[in-house]
């Protein structure tokens, strides 16, 4: 009868999983049976929320092995979450609950919300306690997550962005590849000389982070009420003469057929890179590492592009901070706290900026002789440091402080795809600053 | 039902019963339903009921209601292009979906309605997308329209065919979320339109065939009429799956580009998940609400009428 | 009969097949591939290893995914079946007032499209604390209309005469209910359990919303954890996942063939 082949069907299911659990079991024993410490010495376990992908979560999670093996008292295990976006819609399902992570990473447009969450607790509160000294880190990485004065999240990540380019697609062309373009107008004519049937001259990543930097640079505010800085903005500013003329730029580009879109994942936008199908492009400094690594051409690395009529302002820190969750018991937030401050030693961050390109939160880890040798190595990772360095201090290269950051970056990267479409720039990026302007004003309607 | 109830009637009415005894069926009743009568309160009138609730409302950054604001929400729904766009990618995708869905899997259900040796087999591979989940689907699908490493491509290259977009252009991504889409739906619509054609007399055929009708005439004349309400069936069904389609837009396209292929759930997630605007988003799943329901009530129309019929 | 004939359904029937089974194979072959045939955009792989399959166990918790998905589907099915079949009993045997009504109020639960009830029941859960626990992904389905439909057509295709001849022996409903109505329609009843399986199995958006960590999250919502982790340079190991993840429902969908096509039929249009 047929329900007898039914059940056997069941029962084979059954017994497949029964085998792979057992499989799974014998296979990872060695690393689940890790000497179980005796309860007298209570060990806490934390739970940390990241969104590193690809090879920088393989890289974060030797961070945290290490960290684990450094000491008997904290276990942290590392959960990765997806994309920030992805991951700050999963923390704000459970944040305030017990299933709530000690410590979780947000990237930096998040710091408004979280800081208004009433989720979480500001490390200063920490630093205070133990009398941290906050001035061994970069200020002008911690002035980012510093608000009414008071440190609200530790720095961990950051990074900027910078404008990378084929070496030996120039060499083809018979331009200089020590010498790349610096300007609007530049990228333009250039991306024009590399374009070929198959090749696009440059491209983007879809993501609203790179037209907030070339607004930026451009030395112009994201938001009223001094970029969010001086109080609760009210309005947008990036629809402004500063923010059409990167969708103008890109447009004419674009419409010349020597501007490639490859959507909104940095993996994609990469992969197109490192297959040759376009010849610039703008990414996280902390692809850096892994692009120079594996691209099977010369990479080459330099600062972003500025408009030609204004001087080079500088870049936005970029990346992402470590928040402490409140819902949480005090050993857990000591614990949490523990893990924080061992991943900015020295000698931590030395081995994170150099198998990265994220900056070293800490300077100290510059002088490390690990850092230098790398340098030497791969002088790309010295460009970003460089950038930074170089940057004129700003509200507009502070950044913007908004509580619907988030959003409006989804309405950014959906304008200049409707313009790609056909939409004319300047009714596309009007657009994206009147829904933003909903949001803000939504926001301040149910304060 | 009647005569079952008739006949019970006819059973118990002879004895003489106090209320308590009475009521034994009701009682029965309620504990043997209890279970679904909870469940279905919980899990789909009272939020059903909430989310209407929640569309009058702005909610804080918590997600929790707090500004009453009577229609705003709508109002706002109707009055932006996101939104519109948004209900015309959802039903271009239903155009695009629906009718290659019924049309394919009854193509192949004829197919495999032919009695040849082996035929378990083709069967069997053309069910085989029933047992594929969205995700499973989806992911195999990104890879095949990957603009770098996708084999989709090349393939057309073979036939002369300069490579497509797939998931960058706004026109294609909506086409290439129809083909994954039809392609996971084959498996369920082929299985139930195959049990349709076996349900058909072959005394028909046979009668039709002495008659020395072709293969076209019984088609249209025989089998076609007779599928009807099979293929009804699987028609709306397969429209309102349309509109619920959300693990192939999350993962190959997250509604872009420029909200090419923001559907309507998508757009719900997205609302309310992501930007925790649960008052607008509760807006758009009413609107939802009110589509599915026309679409059951012509389906509860039309079986009326096929119960009339025989 | 007619061999042209013949010959040309045979030819339809293969192309057919190999056109939509040709993602699934493809996904097998490409994940025995390494990183250089993915990049060629190789058909098939130019050396074979189970390097992929191993790598994907070990970079995420797969089989625990597995599992998760495993009792999250049993657990539904088992859940829609016990209350399905107790309503279907009430609807197809025992008569009272309203019943009727009941009935209609129960198959009008199939007008609500779950998406649209989605962020009520998110927040229900999550007031319940339910977030991450097998009770928010099992519970809220385990009632269906559609089940309670299915096996009410099925329940009353049962001989009346059977029904009566149990209440002349002096059994109690329940009896009759597990004793005599339950065993008739075991057909029934497993095409329900393969399609709930399935569907649940399945599942997608739920799952996305109530799970944030491995404890009981289901391998779908492991899939697209794998796919935005590897997917720059290991397309191969995700295709390994994906493999991994679709061959129980596969084999499931291949033994059971033709038990569902018969049970959902009869239900879906009797």
């Amino acid at each position: 009868m047929n329900w007898k082949k039914v059940a056997l069907a069941l029962l084979l299911v059954l017994v497949v999983m029964t085998v792979a659990a057992c499989s799974k079991e014998t296979q990872e024993s060695p690393a689940q049976t890790e000497p179980k410490p005796a309860p007298v010495n209570e060990v806490v376990e934390i739970e940390f929320w990241h969104a590193m992908g690809g090879s920088l979560g393989e890289e974060l999670n030797i961070l945290v092995d290490d960290y684990n093996k450094s000491q008997d008292k904290v276990k942290v295990t590392a959960h990765y979450q997806g994309s920030y976006e992805e991951l700050l819609t999963k923390f704000r399902t459970v944040g305030g609950t017990k299933n709530a992570p000690a410590v979780v990473q947000v990237f930096e447009v998040g710091t408004k919300y979280m800081i208004e969450s009433g989720h979480i607790t500001p490390v200063q509160d920490w630093v205070d306690r133990d009398n941290y000294d906050l001035s061994q880190l970069e200020e002008n990485i911690l002035s980012y997550y510093t608000v009414d004065g008071k440190l609200y999240s530790m720095p961990f990540n950051s990074s900027t962005p910078a404008l990378f380019y084929n070496k030996d697609a120039f060499r083809e062309v018979g331009l200089d590849p020590d010498n790349p373009p610096q300007t609007f107008n530049e990228i333009t004519t250039i991306a024009a000389l590399l374009t070929t049937s198959d090749r696009y001259g440059f491209s983007t990543i879809g993501h609203g982070w790179f037209f907030e930097q070339l607004l930026a640079t451009q030395g112009a505010n994201y938001v009223n009420e001094n970029n969010g800085r001086t109080g609760d903005a009210t309005e947008v500013l990036f629809n402004g003469p500063e923010g059409l003329k990167i969708f103008e730029w890109i447009n004419d580009m674009h419409l010349a057929g020597t501007y490639g879109y490859f959507g909104r994942s940095w993996d994609d936008a990469r992969a197109a890179f490192q297959a040759g199908q376009v010849a610039m492009y703008m990414d996280s400094s902390a692809a850096t590492k892994a692009l120079v690594e594996n691209a099977p051409f010369d990479v080459g690395v330099t600062f972003i592009p500025y408009a030609d009529d204004t001087e080079r302002h500088g870049v936005i820190i970029g990346g992402a901070s470590l928040w402490m969750a409140n819902g949480i018991s005090e050993a857990e937030q000591a614990a949490a706290w523990d893990f924080m401050k061992y991943l900015q030693t020295p000698s931590v961050q030395a081995k994170w900026h150099v198998n990265t390109g994220y900056f070293a939160i800490n300077p100290q880890a510059y002088d490390d002789p690990l850092v230098q040798q790398e340098h030497e190595k791969y002088p790309q990772l010295r460009v970003p440091i460089d950038q930074l360095q170089a940057t004129k201090k700003s509200t507009a290269t502070q950044g913007a402080l908004m509580t619907v950051f988030p959003e409006a970056r989804q309405y950014v990267v959906t304008a200049f795809e409707n313009m790609y479409q056909g939409m004319d720039p300047k009714a596309a990026l009007n657009e994206a600053a009147e829904l933003t302007n909903r949001a803000l004003d939504i926001y301040h309607r149910t304060k | 039902m009647n005569e079952v109830m008739e006949k019970i009637e006819r059973y118990q009415v002879p004895k003489k019963e106090n209320l308590w005894q009475k009521t034994a069926n009701l009682r029965t009743s309620i504990l043997y339903l209890s279970p679904a009568i909870v469940l279905f309160s919980v899990f789909v009138f009272y939020p059903m009921f909430k989310t209407v609730y929640l569309s009058f409302f702005l909610t804080d950054a918590r997600g929790n209601a707090a500004l009453f604001v009577g229609l705003e929400n709508y109002l706002y729904l109707f009055d932006s292009t996101s939104f519109k766009k948004s209900m015309k990618a959802t039903w271009l995708f239903a155009l695009y979906t629906v009718p290659s869905i019924v049309l394919i899997s009854f193509f192949l259900a004829l197919l495999a309605n032919e009695k040849l040796r082996g035929i378990g087999f083709f069967r069997t591979i053309f069910t085989s997308t029933m047992g594929m989940s969205v995700a499973a689907s989806a992911v195999i699908w990104l890879f095949l329209f990957h603009p770098t490493v996708g084999v989709l491509n090349t393939l057309l290259g073979y036939l002369g065919i300069r490579p497509i977009p797939w998931l960058l252009d706004s026109k294609w991504a909506l086409v290439s979320i129809a083909i994954t889409t039809i392609w996971m739906n084959i498996g369920f619509s082929f299985l139930i339109i195959l049990g349709g054609l076996q349900n058909i007399s072959q005394d028909l055929y046979e009668s039709a065939r002495i008659d020395g009708a072709g293969y076209f005439y019984q088609l249209f004349r025989i089998t076609i009429p007779l599928l009807s309400p099979t293929l009804f069936f699987i028609l709306i069904i397969t429209f309102i799956n349309s509109f619920q389609s959300f693990g192939q837009v999350d993962i190959l396209t997250k509604g872009g580009p420029a909200e090419a292929t923001n559907l309507i759930v998508y757009a719900i997630y997205q609302d309310a998940f992501i930007n925790y605007q649960f008052g607008t988003a509760s807006a758009r799943a009413v609107i939802l609400f009110f589509m599915v329901l026309g679409l059951t009530l012509l389906q509860f129309k039309f079986l009326e009428k096929k119960v009339h019929y025989q | 009969m007619n061999t042209g004939r013949t010959t040309l359904i045979y030819a339809l029937l293969f192309i057919s097949a190999l056109i939509l089974f040709f993602p699934i194979l493809y996904a097998v072959s490409v994940s025995f591939m390494d990183g250089k045939d993915v990049f060629n955009r190789a058909l098939l792989p130019s050396s074979f290893s189970f390097d992929n399959y191993k790598k994907v166990f070990s970079s995420v918790p797969l089989l625990h995914y597995l599992k998760n998905s495993f009792v999250v589907s049993s657990l539904v099915t088992i859940g829609q079946l016990t209350v399905a079949s107790l309503a279907a009993y009430v609807f197809a045997f025992i008569p009272f007032k309203g019943r009727d009504f009941l009935f209609i109020v129960v198959l009008a639960t199939l007008m609500i499209p779950w998406e649209a009830t989605m962020i009520s029941n998110f927040l229900t859960v999550q007031h319940l604390g339910w977030v991450n626990s097998y009770r928010a992904l099992t519970i809220p389905f385990f009632a269906s209309a559609f089940g309670i439909f299915l096996l009410r057509q099925h329940f009353k295709s049962i001989p009346y005469e059977l029904y009566e001849a149990a209440q002349i022996e002096g059994l109690t409903r329940f009896q009759i209910f597990y004793r005599v109505v339950l065993p008739y329609s075991r057909m029934s009843l497993v095409t329900l359990g393969i399609y709930s399986f399935l569907t649940t199995w399945n599942m997608y958006l739920w799952p996305l919303l109530v799970t944030t960590n491995d404890s009981v999250r289901t391998i779908q919502i492991g899939l697209k954890q794998l796919q935005t982790v590897e997917v720059a340079t290991e397309w191969g190991v995700v295709m390994a996942g994906v493999v991994v993840a679709i061959l129980p429902t596969l084999i499931l969908i291949f033994i059971s063939q033709k038990q569902l096509q018969k049970g959902l039929t009869q239900g879906a249009l009797k």
